[in-house]
């Protein structure tokens, strides 16, 4: 019963999620007609899993319920067991219900702000799977699940920047973030085989308890990845980049992503995995310089921008800086209270941001202040918001790019010349314009299509046909003649000459010695 | 057929071949768990395609209509005897089971023994589904319908037998089997570039076939009970000098490593893949690539000590091969160029969770071996059909497909998430245990191996984005959806990628017991 009321928790929202897409699929939910069912679905699957959490919490705060609930078992393979559990203490009770609150306020308003867009359906699919995929974030028992949920939602951002999908700078930009966050996630995954190589268990109690009695080493190790995956959520140098391109999506889910949900997702994480931080000094003072390092940046960044988003997005980073800047102190309780308190204001500051622009479009911006405009290099480097993401394309970017070339030109002069494909054979005729032409000129022959072999194949079975011919010439067909007469005469010759020689004595008797020897 | 006689050859000339045959007998039923005279089932699930190409060979070749139907049904009927073995199949037991043998060149001591275990039973149903799978892509084949069916129900012929096939020699047979099929579907059905494509194929599998065959008759020399029987193969390859074990698994590496395809014998793969007609793309990618890696699992199971020798090169290979594979799929801008460099990719994955040598590593080389299975064949049915509808397959002539065909748009995008390993599909928990088995045996080794996951996930976005968003084209208008037959295809293999993926414990309970006694080997 107890299993039954935490699992729907995230299920409401998978499940509407679910519907939502079957009805588009079957084609019954479409259109100005479907958006009123589309909604309340999705609004109504918001408001129960809200309802079942505050049981969930009343039950806990009475100790009705465990902290952590086991659910069954979902991979379970050889030595290795990987539950289906949750973990129901009070920051992830917490966060669920900042998921939830927001979640629904966010729906509630897309209600009437996505009124009457074309992908009003696809947006309402998108944002119920982010919800359920957030709860199983931060509920999540283990690792594993947590991971799933943090990717899970890193695809439904990856959906919704490329929303407006006709404009290919959006598709862009959703590409890119969803790469960089990629990088993140190889952060967290990476953490999670190590755990499971020196810690042996990932549900996030046993964790948490081993990992204060780890090497501080390994510790150190193991806070690093984990610290690169909130790092890359959360947009923390170097990786901050990624959340201003974010900001393509509609306003609504920027304000659920980017201004109060999904980028304090890291620092949720760095919160949850308290006990290893603490017990590795290295990772501590990490946390603290990429907390510190990004606050100023955000902060001097955030003072240049002249659209409403960009300087909310940075005034975010910043903020979350300063989270990252208290877990790297100590100050574990006021990081989480802060995390709480932004969160809300700036989903807020997110939501009226279009009703803002209407009320200050007339008025001129407010000028830099003083310390940075006579400082004009810092001023054009904040401008240029230092340059990270160039720097990001020069020395990342680029380089795996050209190896990339690198190993198509080996694929093309090594390889292919092996197996003896003509150069350009390789998706010469993919493209449309080939295939028309192609068709208009198909009374020709087979072209360069030959059937024969190409390349090293075709190399050694031509030598050996040549041998072989060689052969062949030499002494079966030319043999018969005057030339094997010759060279049977010749061979004659010789065999009388060693002959003769062989009767002389002296050869004779050597012959015989030689042959005692042997017989002995 | 001319390599078999040379195993004729050589079993005549041995005279003791007769007198041993009672203790390979014996030999053979200490694995043998299901008694011989129950319904021999995978006969019966073997030779259905058979009975089919027979049935279509007896209809004109103007009634296309009957032919499809009869080879649907054959496909049909052969998925369906297939799914039933799961239910009978002992998950619990690592023995052969439905085990069937009877003599077959007694002179030799090769049998017609067929048998399934928990590595072979998957792979059997993957080939039995990507083959009805083909048959209903082949909607789109309108020349010499008949010709083109019986070689596509032959060629699931030849795949089932080489993943029953309890023989080395029987597997032999069926494994060039499966190139003769595959030759004419090439050369006569396939691109612009067919014949080279066809040819190239034949002639790179049958110089590794040869080594591999050189290998299996090293082994069969030295075998105490004359017989090709694998269990005997198993005993005489381990007895051999720890020199010659070596060369043996080297032989059959280079075998094998071909079909997989490994770095740097993989040349043949993306021509066959991109001028083969899509639903014989569907069956190369999905299923034959997977005979590679089975074969090579079973050649570790019968030389222990060469493969831990092997160990360090079968790793380099493989990180190399996963890499190599994925950078150059990120530089194509052909689909099928680029789904056939990402098979390698992932089929290098295979190798990785091969070479970690533990239970964990190889139950991620045997799942990724599904995983990529589901994947890969959808991925060529979904391209396939799209390329039948536009006739590019040029990703830059593509754009705003999400508008014009919301289905392919959906199962396509979901597709290629699985092939980037998301959670919620069967390749991320394959890669979740590839990665753990490597990370135990070769630690640092496989950092390595998330370059290889970030270039797939870059291809795999650009290629969602370039697909299906963009602005409209008038070229791009009038693209037709699914059809249901299509859709039900492609829906079925994209809903094994995440049920299976959701619900790991189904495919995970098949090949527990048969995984836990090859790592124990080790």
């Amino acid at each position: 019963m107890l299993e039954a009321l935490a699992a729907s928790i995230p299920l409401f929202p998978l499940s509407a999620a679910l519907l939502i897409a079957a009805g588009m699929v079957s084609g019954r939910l479409g259109g100005e007609a479907g958006e009123c069912y589309t909604r309340r679905l999705a609004l109504g699957a918001a408001m129960s899993s809200a309802i079942a959490l505050l049981i969930v919490i009343g039950l806990r705060s009475r100790a009705a319920m465990p902290p952590q609930l086991r659910l069954g078992t979902w991979i379970a393979s050889g030595r290795h067991r990987i539950d289906c559990s949750l973990t129901l203490d009070a920051l992830s009770l917490s966060f669920a219900m900042l998921i939830l609150l927001l979640g629904v306020a966010v729906l509630r308003f897309s209600g009437s702000y996505m009124h009457r867009e074309p992908g009003f359906h696809r947006y309402f699919l998108v944002m119920t799977l982010f919800i359920g995929a957030m709860l199983i974030l931060s509920l999540g028992g283990n690792g594993l699940l947590t991971f799933a949920g943090w990717e899970i939602a890193g695809v439904c951002s990856f959906l919704l920047i490329g929303y407006t999908h006709e404009r290919p700078v959006a598709v862009a930009n959703a590409s890119r973030a969803f790469l960089t966050n990629r990088v993140g996630d190889i952060g967290f995954l990476l953490g999670l085989l190590l755990a499971v190589a020196w810690i042996g268990d990932l549900e996030w109690p046993k964790l948490l308890h081993a990992a204060r009695k780890l090497q501080p080493i390994a510790a150190t190790g193991l806070a690093l990845c984990f610290l690169l995956a909130a790092a890359v959520k959360s947009a923390q140098l170097p990786f901050t980049p990624w959340v201003t391109r974010a900001m393509e999506g509609p306003t609504p889910s920027s304000a659920l992503f980017y201004g109060s949900v999904m980028i304090h997702t890291g620092a949720f994480l760095v919160l949850r995995l308290q006990p290893l931080f603490e017990h590795s000094v290295p990772a501590m003072f990490c946390l603290m310089a990429v907390g510190a390092l990004t606050a100023c940046y955000g902060f001097l960044t955030g003072l240049t921008q002249t659209d409403v988003k960009s300087s909310l997005i940075f005034a975010t980073v910043a903020q979350i800086g300063l989270i990252f800047l208290a877990c790297g102190l100590g100050w574990w309780t006021f990081a989480t209270v802060h995390l709480f308190a932004h969160a809300v204001v700036r989903g807020f500051q997110f939501l009226s941001a279009p009703s803002l622009m209407h009320r200050v479009a007339a008025r001129p911006m407010r000028p830099v202040p003083a310390f940075l405009a006579h400082r004009p290099g810092l001023y054009h480097a904040a401008l240029q918001r230092f340059w990270v993401e160039a720097a990001t394309d020069r020395w990342i970017v680029a380089p795996v790019q050209r190896m990339a070339a690198d190993v198509e030109r080996f694929d093309r002069e090594v390889v292919e010349r092996i197996v003896g494909l003509p150069v350009p054979a390789l998706g010469s005729l993919s493209s449309a314009a080939a295939w028309e032409e192609s068709r208009l000129a198909a009374t020709g022959g087979s072209g360069p299509d030959a059937r024969e072999a190409g390349g090293v194949i075709r190399w050694m079975a031509h030598q050996l046909a040549l041998a072989l011919h060689w052969f062949e010439e030499k002494l079966v067909l030319q043999g018969v003649g005057a030339d094997l007469w010759k060279g049977f005469r010749r061979f004659g010759q010789r065999l009388r000459a060693i002959d003769e020689a062989l009767c002389r004595p002296r050869y004779l008797i050597l012959l015989v010695i030689a042959t005692l020897l042997s017989v002995k | 057929m001319l390599f078999f006689a040379l195993f004729r050859g050589i079993a005549v000339r041995r005279p003791s071949a007769g007198n041993q045959e009672v203790r390979s007998d014996a030999n053979l039923h200490s694995r043998n768990s299901t008694a011989p005279d129950l319904v021999k089932i995978l006969s019966v699930i073997l030779w259905a395609p058979v009975v089919g190409a027979l049935l279509i060979a007896c209809v004109p070749a103007q009634r296309t209509r009957i032919v499809r139907a009869i080879a649907l049904g054959a496909a049909t009927a052969t998925l369906f005897l297939a799914a039933s073995l799961p239910f009978s199949f002992d998950s619990a037991s690592a023995d052969l089971q439905f085990f069937e043998r009877r003599a077959w060149n007694p002179a030799m001591g090769s049998f017609y023994a067929l048998g399934v275990d928990g590595i072979s039973l998957p792979m059997v149903l993957l080939s039995s589904l990507l083959s009805l799978v083909a048959t209903i892509a082949s909607s789109t084949i309108h020349r010499n319908v008949k010709g083109y069916c019986i070689w596509l129900l032959a060629l699931e012929f030849g795949m089932l037998g080489v993943f029953m096939a309890q023989d080395w020699a029987l597997f032999y047979v069926f494994w060039e089997l499966t190139l003769i099929p595959l030759f004419f579907l090439i050369d006569l059905w396939g691109g612009p570039y067919r014949h080279k494509a066809s040819l190239n194929f034949v002639l790179y599998t049958m110089g590794g076939s040869v080594f591999m065959l050189l290998a299996l008759l090293a082994v069969y020399k030295s075998s105490p009970d004359n017989s090709t029987a694998m269990d005997s193969m198993i005993t005489a390859a381990r007895a051999l000098p720890p020199g010659t074990q070596l060369l043996v698994f080297g032989g059959l590496l280079l075998g094998f490593g071909v079909k997989m395809p490994l770095f740097p014998i993989h040349g043949w793969l993306p021509l066959a893949h991109v001028e083969a007609p899509s639903p014989v793309s569907i069956l190369l990618s999905g299923a034959l690539l997977k005979m590679g890696a089975y074969g090579l699992l079973r050649s570790c199971e019968m030389l222990p000590a060469a493969v831990v020798e092997f160990q360090p090169w079968l790793l380099a290979i493989a990180l190399i091969t996963v890499i190599y594979g994925g950078l150059i799929a990120w530089r194509q801008t052909d689909l099928k160029a680029m789904i056939a460099y990402s098979s390698i990719s992932h089929m290098g994955l295979v190798l990785f969770g091969i070479a970690s040598l533990n239970m964990t590593g190889l139950l991620g080389a045997t799942l990724q071996m599904s995983a990529h299975g589901l994947v890969g064949g959808a991925l060529f049915l979904l391209i396939g059909l799209l390329y039948e509808r536009t006739h590019t397959r040029e990703i830059g002539d593509y754009s705003s497909l999400i508008k014009v065909t919301p289905r392919f748009a959906a199962l396509t995008t979901l597709t290629l998430l699985a092939a980037v390993g998301l959670p919620g599909s069967l390749s991320f928990v394959a890669e979740l245990h590839a990665l753990i088995g490597g990370i135990q045996r070769s630690g640092w080794w496989t950092l390595l191996l998330s370059i290889g996951i970030i270039v797939s996930a870059a291809y795999a976005f650009r290629t969602i984005g370039n697909l299906f968003t963009g602005p409209v084209r008038p070229a791009m208008a009038a693209v037709e959806d699914l059809r249901p037959a299509e859709l039900l295809a492609a829906g079925a293999l994209v809903a094994g990628i995440l049920g299976f993926g959701i619900a790991p414990a189904l495919p995970l309970d098949l090949i527990t017991a048969s995984v836990a006694r090859l790592s124990a080997i080790f």
